[in-house]
């Protein structure tokens, strides 16, 4: 077992519709998409972002593309125009999200 | 078998011609979708023209792209099509109209669309009951009735294909859905029918990959951004389709990379639930799509599923909210950290002697966790040696007066607070704060208008 950066399996990108960040995630190789799925839930990622996401997260898959959709309402500090946040569009939220630290086992690498 | 081949020539207002340009004079084309508007671009462009009518809309498109390769796409035959009418969508074609007659583009057709903007439908759907429930959060629509700068619907295809049908050699709209720009000429082309909704979700996605420009063909690349070649050259993608296949590439000789990778980065984007990706025209499912590289700088999306339009449409509406001010002041090692945060406490003390009263209060460091805040790194290894690091403190009120009270407060702390602080960037000011209310009208308040104008 160890621990690594989810950036280390997988890329994405982030965006916004008002107070919602949509972040994409897509597995770097096919095998990595079941450690995704089982490292990266809702609640795993709702810990792990604390009160910067008030809302509630959607983890959307699409298994055909090695990747999912992950929607947290309520988490750009209000939203383009009224967040206080030098990020407001949430454009850093998908490196955000690849940060996160990971598990895995030593043969699944 | 019939291929057409449409550009995304812009990703938003103050996006680089350079693509578009290249694209008309390099690559096979018959049309191109330039997007000009983002959420909150319609509040600004309204603010504008308050304040000047003639404003209102992206005069970048004339002054930038139709100066620099308009004549040539016209000559080529590359009708373009975009939302950069904003909220001023006849200045908009009377730029226009100027540029083509300084051109001596005698027969040249302007096609417009009219309808999106319902402000003054408002007062008379609200006697009809409708409420404008605002999506993302609870509020009665009538508080901000008299704060509106603007209200307008995200419109779906038709006019903009009548505008085509009509022979119009570029087409100009306000609140189009930006996906919509690049359907509507396909559907056109292939004689799509109004309910053939897989077909229509097909053309959509080549709008959603092509919309938001560069982000489709290597720029904003998480996969591996150091293989993306020449990035100063960044070509922007070009979605070419038959009946029954559609790829993705980019234009001869420039930067850029059309890749599985970049194009999934793009696919998912801001698109939301995969099986319900809603926009005027269709319901999108792309679920089961799938993207796999076919060639050089070349992909095959397959999968693209469509489902009925929705009865409703998006409504958009953008007012007036308060006031923010953002402040900053810098740090140099060492602990440089330790005394922009000290700074900081140092502010919010005098402002408490002062008796702001701010709605909300933002503080974070740049260098630090300005980005990613709470998951940012703050272990004493990435603090201890910081080279530099800037303090931001973000104010907001419904009270303009109350923000402003901070602005004296920044600069005197180079030389009464901590060692090692440079102001910056001059005084800050206070800047209003608009905000959206996302909210929708049934369709049928909504009826669009196709306009062809011909320049004699």
């Amino acid at each position: 077992m160890k621990e690594i950066y989810l950036y280390d399996i997988a890329h994405g990108r982030s965006g916004d519709k008002g107070d919602t960040s949509n972040v994409c995630v897509f597995a770097r190789k096919p095998e990595y998409y079941r450690i995704i799925e089982r490292e990266v839930t809702p609640d795993v990622l709702h810990r792990y972002f604390g009160d910067m996401v008030k809302g509630e997260i959607t983890r959307y898959e699409v298994p055909s593309l090695g990747g999912f959709n992950f929607v947290m309402q309520h988490a750009l500090g209000g939203g383009a125009t009224m967040s206080l946040r030098l990020d407001s569009l949430g454009k850093s939220m998908g490196s955000a999200v690849m940060r996160l630290k990971i598990h895995v086992e030593d043969d699944e690498l | 078998m019939k291929k057409i081949a449409i550009g995304g020539g812009q990703g938003f207002w103050g996006d680089s011609p350079d693509a578009a340009v290249h694209m008309i004079q390099n690559a096979d084309i018959q049309y191109m979708g330039c997007d000009y508007l983002a959420e909150l671009t319609l509040s600004i462009m309204a603010k504008q023209q308050l304040k000047d009518p003639s404003k209102g809309f992206a005069p970048d498109f004339v002054t930038r792209l139709l100066r620099e390769a308009g004549k040539e796409a016209w000559e080529k035959k590359i009708r373009l099509i975009t939302n950069a009418g904003g909220m001023n969508v006849s200045g908009c074609v009377d730029a226009i109209r100027t540029w083509a007659e300084s051109e001596s583009m005698h027969g040249y057709k302007i096609g417009y669309v009219t309808g999106d903007n319902i402000k003054d439908k408002i007062p008379q759907l609200l006697k009809d009951g409708w409420t404008f429930p605002n999506f993302d959060y609870d509020g009665d629509f009538n508080d901000i009735v008299d704060k509106i700068y603007n209200c307008n619907v995200y419109i779906g295809h038709e006019s903009i294909e009548q505008c085509i049908a009509d022979g119009a050699d570029t087409v100009i709209t306000g609140r189009a859905a930006d996906s919509a720009l690049f359907m509507a000429p396909l559907k056109y082309e292939f004689g799509w029918a109004a309910d053939d909704w897989d077909n229509l979700a097909r053309g959509i996605m080549a709008g959603h990959m092509l919309e938001c420009g560069g982000q489709g063909a290597g720029g904003n690349f998480m996969y591996d951004w150091r293989s993306v070649p020449r990035m100063e050259d960044l070509g922007f993608p070009i979605a070419e389709l038959t009946e029954d296949t559609m790829e993705i590439t980019k234009a001869p000789d420039c930067g850029g990379l059309i890749s599985e990778q970049s194009v999934k980065e793009q696919f998912l984007y801001e698109v939301l639930d995969p099986s319900n990706y809603w926009t005027p025209d269709v319901n999108v499912d792309v679920s089961h799509a799938t993207i796999r590289q076919v060639g050089d700088n070349r992909v095959r999306v397959d999968g693209i599923k469509g489902k009925p339009r929705p009865d409703t449409l998006k409504l958009c509406v953008g007012y007036h909210k308060g006031w923010k001010t953002v402040s900053m002041l810098s740090f140099a090692w060492p602990d440089a950290y330790e005394k922009a945060k000290y700074c900081a406490d140092v502010i919010m003390k005098k402002m408490a002697k002062r008796g702001m009263k701010a709605d909300d209060v933002h503080i974070s460091f740049i260098g630090l966790n300005s980005l990613h805040l709470n998951v940012a790194d703050m272990s004493e290894e990435a603090i201890k040696n910081l080279n530099e690091c800037v303090m931001r403190i973000a104010v907001f009120s419904e009270d303009k007066n109350e923000c402003a009270k901070i602005i004296p407060e920044i600069s005197p702390l180079q030389l009464n607070g901590p060692p090692g602080a440079s102001f910056f960037g001059g005084r800050a000011h206070v800047q209003e704060v608009m905000a959206l209310w996302p909210t929708s009208v049934p369709r049928e308040a909504v009826q669009t208008e196709s306009h062809i104008l011909t320049v004699g």
